[in-house]
């Protein structure tokens, strides 16, 4: 891919993919709404997993499981395509830090409210 | 341009065993690829000779993951495809573990078994997309017996046949076959610096009587990457003359 994909492009590519693994398992499936399991809904086992991750790889030209992810951390459908966002976004992934202090900003007021109150 | 012949990569093809897989899987009509650190009089005649047709090679540092994989990806587009792993390249490396130094340890490891895992795991990922493919390790009867003074060397070889044995059972499924080799004592560079008393020592030890010739050992992997073993994956194939036995 010459330039950067979108984010829909991104999840439409990946979501491709898992149903092209799936096709050949089970029969045409249906749309993805990204919330699927990977293993427990869908059944994928690691190896179709990695041969998602190299299919993706050829057509998208990365491999956020390289560096950026660990593909341990990937369960579900729409954490794969973030995985892939993130590789070619990577101010989502700072977003995803920033609503991490975010709620533990939240959480420290709540503490001291309740220090406050005692 | 892909080309429909099978490809076969051997890493450290630049002498010894390595050029003489090199050399077999070119008489088998293989197009092959191989990397060394060295550029060496055989590689030097095999650019001349081929002019690039079939034949592939890069200067590359086994220490170099990142070389390792980009070189993978050069020879994926080059030649279109990725049939055969050999890993082969590896140093030997003498010396009681008390005294070793740790920059010698972790070449050793860096060499003979992580360069191994990169080009694995490089080359199973085109072999997953290909639906078959076949991983050759070159293991070594040191990770079958125990030897004063290859500690090292033993641990890293073990290493490999363990790897071999997992690996063949992820990547079974997707039809790619996993084996290692565990050649004895054979006429290459890593001998030529022993005694010939040491080298008479081994033969008279060896029930066939005689260290391996080079070719002994390279049919023996050839014969792995054949059709002829489509069945055999997960495995060591001793080849020593009979001297583990």
């Amino acid at each position: 891919m010459l330039t950067a994909p979108t984010l829909a492009q991104i999840e439409a590519i990946v979501h491709g993919r898992i149903r092209a693994v799936l096709a050949e398992r089970v029969g045409e499936v249906g749309r993805l709404s990204g919330t699927e399991r990977l293993s427990a809904t869908l059944g994928l086992s690691s190896l179709d997993l990695a041969f998602v991750v190299a299919e993706l790889e050829a057509e998208l030209g990365v491999d956020p499981f390289a560096k950026l992810v660990s593909i341990t951390s990937v369960r579900s459908v729409g954490d794969l395509v973030r995985a892939y966002q993130q590789a070619f976004f990577p101010e989502l992934e700072r977003s995803g830090e920033d609503r991490a202090l975010a709620a533990a900003a939240k959480r420290a007021q709540i503490r001291r409210a309740r220090r406050k109150r005692r | 341009m892909p080309q429909a012949r099978k490809v076969a990569l051997v890493s450290g093809g630049s002498r010894g065993l390595g050029a003489e897989l090199v050399s077999g899987f070119l008489n088998r009509h293989y197009g092959v690829a191989t990397l060394s650190r060295t550029k060496t009089t055989f590689i030097t005649n095999m650019l001349r000779a081929r002019k690039g047709r079939h034949f592939h090679w890069s200067q590359v540092d086994g220490r170099d993951h990142e070389a390792l994989r980009a070189f993978v990806k050069e020879v994926g587009e080059r030649m279109g495809r990725i049939d055969v792993l050999v890993n082969n390249a590896g140093i030997a490396m003498e010396g009681v573990l008390p005294t070793m130094r740790m920059r010698d340890i972790v070449e050793a490891v860096e060499v003979n078994l992580t360069a191994a895992l990169v080009l694995a795991q490089a080359c199973s990922r085109l072999m997953l997309r290909q639906g078959s493919g076949c991983i050759v390790n070159v293991s070594s009867v040191h990770a079958i017996r125990g030897h004063a003074g290859v500690a090292v060397y033993s641990a890293t070889k073990a290493a490999l046949d363990g790897l071999t044995r997992s690996l063949a059972r992820e990547l079974g499924p997707r039809q790619i076959r996993v084996n290692s080799i565990a050649p004895g004592y054979f006429d290459s560079d890593m001998v030529s610096d022993m005694a010939e008393e040491q080298k008479r020592r081994i033969a008279r030890r060896t029930p066939l009587g005689r260290l391996a010739r080079i070719d002994e050992v390279a049919n023996a992997i050839h014969f792995l990457t054949s059709d002829q073993a489509s069945f055999i994956t997960g495995q060591t194939l001793v080849v020593d003359g009979g001297i583990t036995c």
